[in-house]
């Protein structure tokens, strides 16, 4: 067991080196960054303080050390847009996109479990042809189109719920049923078909002989084993929520990381692109290696590769 | 009962599909007017069902007096060309990669792993913004980018269905015959891989169409005046309290093109899987 | 059908909470955020709007009679065309208590914007020398050569900054927390986020300003247009402007939200790099190219159906309320297609060329342009990025077209919009001898009648020549709650401080 947390844990260190080299790469790719730190009035003379300054004139390898050494203590650098460190600018927006992807990820468990375990009890019935109906349709419309008709239905047709902003919870519901949404159709699935497994085992079969009220059954004994492979998934899905929040956030106007990633890219402020990449595949990295621990310590097939 | 369900689902999306190709195909043919003449005199016409409407605009026109019925149909030839160009690509790197991991194992296998799970911990959305922004947003990049990032579903499909076809009779036959390596990779195991590999390539274009919409929505897919509907329901975006059916449309139709894919390719595979195992 | 839709939505809008009089908190909405609060440190026009809340300059000018009159100076004299002395007001102080004075001018106009310093937009103090500190309450401002629109700069784009508090907080950390003498002080900034502002409780009560009477006011940046309708129509925000015209229509018919339209001193036009090294720019060297970009483009289209409100088509880089904007001898290039076309062949483009398009707000009226472009043959590609972004494509000579719109920051001189682009500054796209010689004598020659000749001849060559082709007027579109009372003015600077709950 402890050789397969070290492995997978060294794997994960791995990736996320080469998570970072390539979060590097794409502020280097983007020009000369003296330029565009000093700005487009500068003379030659300024470029070239500016080079020194930062660093610039250093061999890449130098350059990159010194980065992931300072990345490490969290420091990195200063926004070439704002008057703020980076870090500062992450700090404020990710408790937002942190509480989006819960809310989201909370709300696809909450209909996927209740309906994919439905779906399996009552296999070819109503319930499990039109879940399967409902997560084939859901996962064919653009994430983008489903919010936009959230806000026109929920926020300014029917008033029921804010359309921007990020105080209150209020504010959180529809973002989180359209960036939720889409996650919920294969949460949905793993959880019928963990169900229809584990209920077609020997000692199921041999608790129902046992008189055990089928309830009992379907919740002590099947749920608990089915269940673990769709949390797995589910903090997977956690990581892609926080990678792709990005549009979500930019239809609700909610201030969020991938906002923020968002308007940097647009306003070629890389040092803060870069570390949002890499503090988002830091998390997804971070939540696949517990759930690849959980399924392992859970399941004992599952640690021999 | 659910032997037809996958033969059902195949039905519908293969429809979908085919209308959607036959839209594409002929789109020059059936548009009534072109799609990039603006006629700003002429904005924002409601479909001819609306009491502004007229039957010269079928589905009215846009914030620059564009058909809509038309950049519709064109935008179908966008969204298909970016689906099959970008499942292509992916589908060269991925199953290359797949392919060599599974057959030679050991080393070979590790590092392919190792990719892959890089690929899959970086954020696609945000990468592919950033690369589109540093060269600009634009068909061909697109294309290039997605087909950049999308390959990872090929690789671990081909490697496992690899891994099992390894020891395969027919493979060590001609590995004893002496055959070639890259013999055997092309003409032995590449065409039993042929199955996977569609229903692989069928949900890759899928998510290709919906990740060149999102690019487009944001700005960096297709560029103006080219139609996409993704860039389509961004623009109609502007219009969407009032004139809804600016973005009802295209987002409508995206979602049809997608689920018909989507059935398609699920259809495909519990052909080939009928006991219901993925 | 569509006439349902449209009242179910207004119908529901009624239904909608207004907080803003109730916590005595005006928010309102633009679409850009301000990189850098210091108003001499952004040139965003949400930069502006916050100059003018916390902020005073030393001259105020009446907007109806166009008068100038004190406001941080109670007088002022001119020792010679080159030398201003100017009275200061007694019993100002500051937002942070310190109290204002002859030091804190000084230090504006001679650190703040030094030569070296990095400020936003040189023009708007490039014409002082230095100024001189002649007495606790008295200063003499030195100009390089005779400038006529110096009190029009002195009472828009140039705040006075606090001298002590400046030097002691850095660049850094007075943008994060700013300090000046206007009605409202600044308490908190969120970048990219928003502003909040409260009232002044001692705001000198002889300012020609007035009494500030909203108590708090928060700026929200909101970069959709579509959001910030709907934050109206839900109440989380109480007021936005630069609506859509035909949003705009829509929301005349709301409850509870008055519309105010009108036409402003904002001119789009598309900027030419007429010196461009690059294969996509290197068309626009020719002027029978420049001169297609201007037949192809159908300005009254644009005006009448898409901007409307009072648009007009423009053919000269200036507004024409300002001074020295005669027009008389503009080449008014029409609307002709085929022309363009014939003008392309003739240059060697029959099958037209490929190109790009840089833009960085309104977004249709750039790409209405775009499909004009198209008709003629010039394939323009869009980018549409954020306004720094775009700047520093344009200043590095990278962006062959850009469609921008200038406000002249609200200086009714032809010195605050030709005289940033033609005359040899980093946003001249042109760089023409000739055009910058004739600017540079108009702008140091205090003789009406020859500044006015001057400019006429300056932008003859520039239409001549096509060095741009400047499209419209602007009309803007405000969309507020109905308790508030607020009034517009052309020159696109909401004044917040001037209005109040009904």
């Amino acid at each position: 067991m402890l050789a397969y947390i070290l492995r997978r844990l060294l794997v994960a260190l791995g990736v996320m080196l080469t998570v970072a080299v390539v979060s590097f790469m794409l502020l280097h790719l983007s020009g000369d960054l003296a330029t565009a730190i000093a700005g487009p009035e500068s003379s030659a003379a300024d470029i070239e303080k500016v080079r020194v300054q930062y660093g610039l004139d250093r061999p890449v390898a130098a350059q990159f050390a010194d980065w992931l050494g300072a990345a490490l203590r969290l420091d990195f650098g200063r926004s070439f847009y704002f008057q703020n460190t980076v870090m500062e600018l992450v700090g404020e927006r990710l408790p937002v996109t942190l509480k989006l992807g819960a809310v989201s990820l909370l709300l696809a468990v909450a209909v996927a479990i209740p309906l994919g375990v439905l779906a399996a009890l009552h296999r070819d019935g109503w319930i499990d042809r039109l879940s399967l109906a409902v997560a084939v349709v859901g996962q064919a419309m653009p994430n983008f189109w489903f919010a936009l008709t959230l806000v026109l239905v929920f926020g300014v047709g029917l008033k029921w719920l804010p359309v921007a902003g990020n105080t209150g919870w209020q504010h959180f519901v529809l973002p989180a049923l359209a960036l939720g949404y889409y996650a919920m159709p294969s949460l949905m699935r793993l959880t019928r078909a963990g169900m229809l497994d584990v209920l077609g085992c020997d000692y199921i079969r041999t608790a129902r002989a046992k008189g055990l009220r089928p309830a009992r059954i379907v919740f002590k004994h099947a749920l608990r084993n089915a269940i673990i492979p769709v949390m797995a998934l589910a903090a997977v899905e956690l990581g892609f929520m926080l990678g792709g929040s990005v549009v979500i956030e930019s239809v609700f106007s909610l201030q969020g990381l991938g906002q923020l990633a968002w308007d940097s890219i647009s306003r070629n402020d890389y040092p803060v692109v870069q570390a949002v990449v890499l503090i988002i595949a830091v998390f997804y990295i971070g939540l696949t290696f517990v759930a690849d621990v959980v399924n392992a310590a859970l399941d004992p097939r599952m640690r021999t590769r | 009962m659910r032997a037809t369900l996958p033969h059902r689902g195949l039905a519908i999306g293969g429809a979908i599909l085919g209308l959607v190709a036959l839209a594409a195909l002929l789109a020059p043919w059936l548009s009534p007017h072109d799609p990039y003449a603006q006629d700003v005199t002429q904005r924002l016409i409601p479909p001819a069902w609306y009491d502004k409407g007229s039957w010269e605009h079928l589905l009215g026109t846009d914030k620059l007096g564009r058909d809509y019925l038309s950049r519709l149909l064109h935008g179908a030839r966008v969204s298909l060309l970016i689906g099959l160009a970008a499942a292509l690509i992916s589908g060269l790197i991925g199953t290359t990669l797949g392919v060599l991991a599974g057959y030679f194992g050991g080393r070979v296998d590790a590092l392919v792993s190792y990719v892959v799970t890089t690929r899959l911990a970086l954020p696609v959305v945000l990468v592919a913004l950033a690369m589109a922004s540093l060269v600009g947003g634009s068909l061909k990049v697109v294309i290039v980018l997605l087909g950049l990032l999308l390959w990872d579903r090929f690789a671990i499909v081909t490697r496992s269905a690899t891994q099992q076809l390894r020891d395969a009779e027919f493979i060590a036959a001609a590995q004893a015959l002496g055959a070639p390596t890259h013999w055997i990779l092309l003409r032995e195991l590449l065409p039993n891989l042929a199955g996977a590999l569609t229903v692989v390539a069928t949900l890759e274009m899928a998510h290709a169409i919906l990740l060149e919409s999102t690019l487009s929505f944001l700005g960096l897919g297709v560029q103006p005046p080219t139609p996409s509907w993704g860039l389509m329901v961004a623009e109609g975006k502007a219009y969407m309290f009032f004139q809804p059916w600016v973005i009802v449309i295209p987002g409508v139709v995206l979602a049809l093109l997608v689920l018909g894919i989507n059935l398609a390719g699920d259809g495909l595979r519990d052909l080939g899987a009928p006991d219901g195992r993925n | 059908m569509k006439h349902l839709s449209l009242t179910l939505w207004l119908a529901t809008a009624a239904v909608a909470a207004h907080a803003g009089k109730a916590n005595d908190t005006l928010v309102y909405a633009s679409d850009n955020e301000v990189e850098n609060v210091s108003p001499y440190h952004n040139n965003m026009r949400e930069g502006v709007i916050l100059a003018a809340m916390a902020w005073d300059t030393l001259v105020y000018r009446d907007l109806k009679t166009g008068e100038y009159k004190p406001q941080l100076a109670t007088s002022w004299k001119w020792e010679s065309p080159t030398a201003l002395v100017l009275e200061l007001r007694q019993g100002v102080s500051f937002h942070n208590g310190d109290r204002f004075g002859a030091d804190d001018v000084v230090y504006t106009f001679n650190v703040v914007t030094a030569a070296d310093a990095k400020i936003a937009t040189r023009q708007n103090t490039d014409w002082i020398k230095s100024a001189e500190k002649l007495g606790d309450y008295r200063v003499r401002i030195n100009l390089k050569a005779p400038f006529p629109a110096a009190l029009e700069y002195l009472s828009g784009p140039t705040p006075i900054y606090p001298a002590a508090y400046f030097k002691k907080a850095g660049l850094e950390g007075y943008s994060k927390q700013p300090v000046g003498t206007g009605p409202y002080k600044i308490t908190a900034i969120v970048p990219g986020q928003g502003v909040t502002l409260v009232r002044n409780p001692v705001y000198y009560k002889d300012s020609p300003l007035g009494q500030p009477r909203i108590g708090t006011i928060r700026f929200a940046v909101v970069r959709d247009p579509e959001a910030r309708a709907a934050q109206l129509m839900t109440g989380a925000v109480d007021w936005i402007w630069r609506v859509p015209a035909d949003q705009a229509e829509s929301l005349k018919a709301a409850p509870n939200t008055t519309v105010l339209s009108g036409e402003t001193m904002r001119v789009g036009f598309v900027s030419i790099n007429n010196n461009g090294s690059t294969p996509e720019a290197a068309p626009f060297k020719d002027v029978r190219v420049r001169q297609a970009v201007n037949h192809a483009i159908n300005r009254k289209g644009l005006a009448d159906s898409l901007v409307r409100g009072g648009s007009q088509p423009v053919f000269a880089p200036c507004f024409r309320t300002q001074f020295g904007c005669d027009t008389a001898k503009v080449t008014a290039y029409d609307y002709n297609p085929a022309k363009a076309r014939a003008l392309l062949a003739e240059a060697g483009y029959a099958n037209g060329f490929d190109t790009d398009l840089w833009a960085y707000r309104e977004r249709d009226y750039a790409e209405a342009i775009i499909g004009d472009l198209r008709k003629v043959g010039i394939r323009a590609r869009l980018h549409f990025v954020q306004y720094p972004a775009l700047r520093t494509e344009l200043r590095s000579g990278r962006a062959p077209l850009s469609f921008q719109a200038w406000g002249s920051f609200g200086v009714n001189d032809a010195s605050a919009f030709v005289g940033n682009f033609f005359k040899g500054g980093p946003d001249d796209t042109a760089k023409d001898p000739q055009v910058i010689a004739l600017l540079q004598t108009a702008d140091s020659t205090v003789d009406k009648a020859e500044r006015k000749a001057r400019y006429a001849q300056a932008l003859q060559r520039i239409s001549a020549q096509a060095m741009w082709a400047p499209v419209v007027s602007y009309s803007t579109n405000y969309a507020f709650t109905s308790e508030l009372k607020f009034d517009a003015q052309a020159d696109e600077l909401p004044r917040f401080f001037q209005a109040s709950w009904k």
